[in-house]
């Protein structure tokens, strides 16, 4: 590194806007996750098209649209849990680009 | 069925990118624990223990130069032979990798789990927001949907077979296939033959399978600098000059900028 990039270095400035973007790119990407040979996005709505399904087997699309057979129950506390893991990871890492100036 | 993960490596007068396939094989076996095979010209690859595999092979004959931003010079671009990686790899599953593509995470791992026999990222990002990255995601005067060659994942099978031997003939027939969509650049680009290849063994149903996530790219007009293990910062200047940094902690990314990435390589040596 030269003078004139340590310079600028010095006065570069966090930049908070797009490190909240890339924190949910990267955390978005994190929320992918695999059962029962289908590819599945934690979050509410894979829970709530669970919860909508009465008994405990079921045949819902994929993230690749394919039809898979799932246990209901299953598939909802494995999302709930991925979901939840990830968010939490997510906020940590928030509040600490919080704290850069 | 076997899986690991396969480097292309050829050098330049610019570039090293056999150390930088070295430095990236280390990563990949600390994260996602697979065994690592580069594809160089260079004999002395056989005596770097980090890679499990070396195949030895030609470098692609051409003259095709490409501008290195960072380097404010041109430079030939050994990227010809990327399609041949179906025959080359010694795997039933592979993940190719960009010698420059950075993983920082297991997140890869999980392509292993996708029931696909070919896959590669449809969208990418600039994790900068500078210069705004949007179009790239398209190509040519129809607005093309691109597919990037950064990360590929494939089984061996009829589908990838296809795909790698229809770039082939993209590559082999590059111009006619410029002229048919109206690509402005005249050089040969994986990304633009592995897009044209993946929708054409699709029907052109432009209905690819693709990675379920965006690639994070770092142009080579931003500054890389390493902090940790698994934590880079990453200077840029946004469209008033006005310089800012971001970080990037435990997420894999697309190093565009060859220069800043050959010091932090050459620095872990």
């Amino acid at each position: 590194m030269d003078t004139n990039e340590l310079i600028s270095h010095s006065r570069a400035r966090f930049s908070h806007h797009q490190a909240r973007l890339n924190l949910k790119e990267k955390y978005q990407a994190k929320m992918t996750f695999a059962y029962r040979g289908g590819m599945w996005c934690a979050g509410p709505n894979l829970q709530s098209t669970l919860l909508t399904c009465s008994g405990t087997q079921a045949v819902i699309l994929d993230l690749y649209e394919t039809p898979i057979q799932i246990d209901t129950q299953e598939l909802l506390a494995l999302s709930q849990q991925r979901w939840q893991e990830q968010m939490t990871a997510w906020l940590v890492e928030f509040e600490t680009l919080n704290q850069n100036r | 069925m076997t899986q690991g993960v396969v480097i292309f490596a050829f050098n330049n007068e610019q570039v090293d990118y056999l150390a930088m396939a070295a430095w990236s094989a280390a990563r990949i076996h600390r994260h996602l624990n697979l065994p690592v095979t580069v594809i160089t010209d260079v004999e002395d690859a056989k005596r770097t223990s980090v890679f499990d595999q070396v195949v030895l092979t030609d470098p692609p004959q051409t003259q095709q130069t490409r501008y290195f931003y960072d380097y404010e010079t041109s430079a030939v671009w050994h990227n010809l032979n990327r399609s041949s990686v179906h025959d080359l790899s010694p795997y039933d599953r592979t993940l190719v990798l960009d010698a420059d593509y950075v993983v920082a995470s297991d997140q890869l791992k999980l392509l292993f789990d996708i029931d696909q026999d070919f896959l590669a990222h449809r969208y990418a990002h600039e994790v900068t927001g500078y210069p705004p990255f949007g179009d790239n995601n398209w190509f040519g005067v129809y607005r093309m949907p691109m597919s990037w060659a950064t990360v590929m994942c494939f089984r061996k099978s009829q589908t990838a077979k296809l795909i790698f031997d229809t770039m082939q003939m993209i590559r082999d027939h590059w111009d006619h296939y410029r002229q048919l969509y109206y690509i402005s650049e005249s050089t040969y680009r994986n990304d633009h033959a592995l897009s044209i290849a993946m929708n054409t063994a699709d029907g052109h149903c432009l209905s690819t399978p693709s990675i379920p996530w965006s690639l994070s790219t770092v142009t080579s007009k931003t500054t890389l600098t390493q902090l940790g293990p698994d934590t880079y910062r990453v200077d840029y200047c946004n469209p008033d000059d006005k310089p800012g940094w971001i970080i990037l902690d435990q997420q894999d990314f697309h190093a565009m900028g060859k220069r800043s990435l050959g010091a932090i390589v050459a620095n872990t040596r």
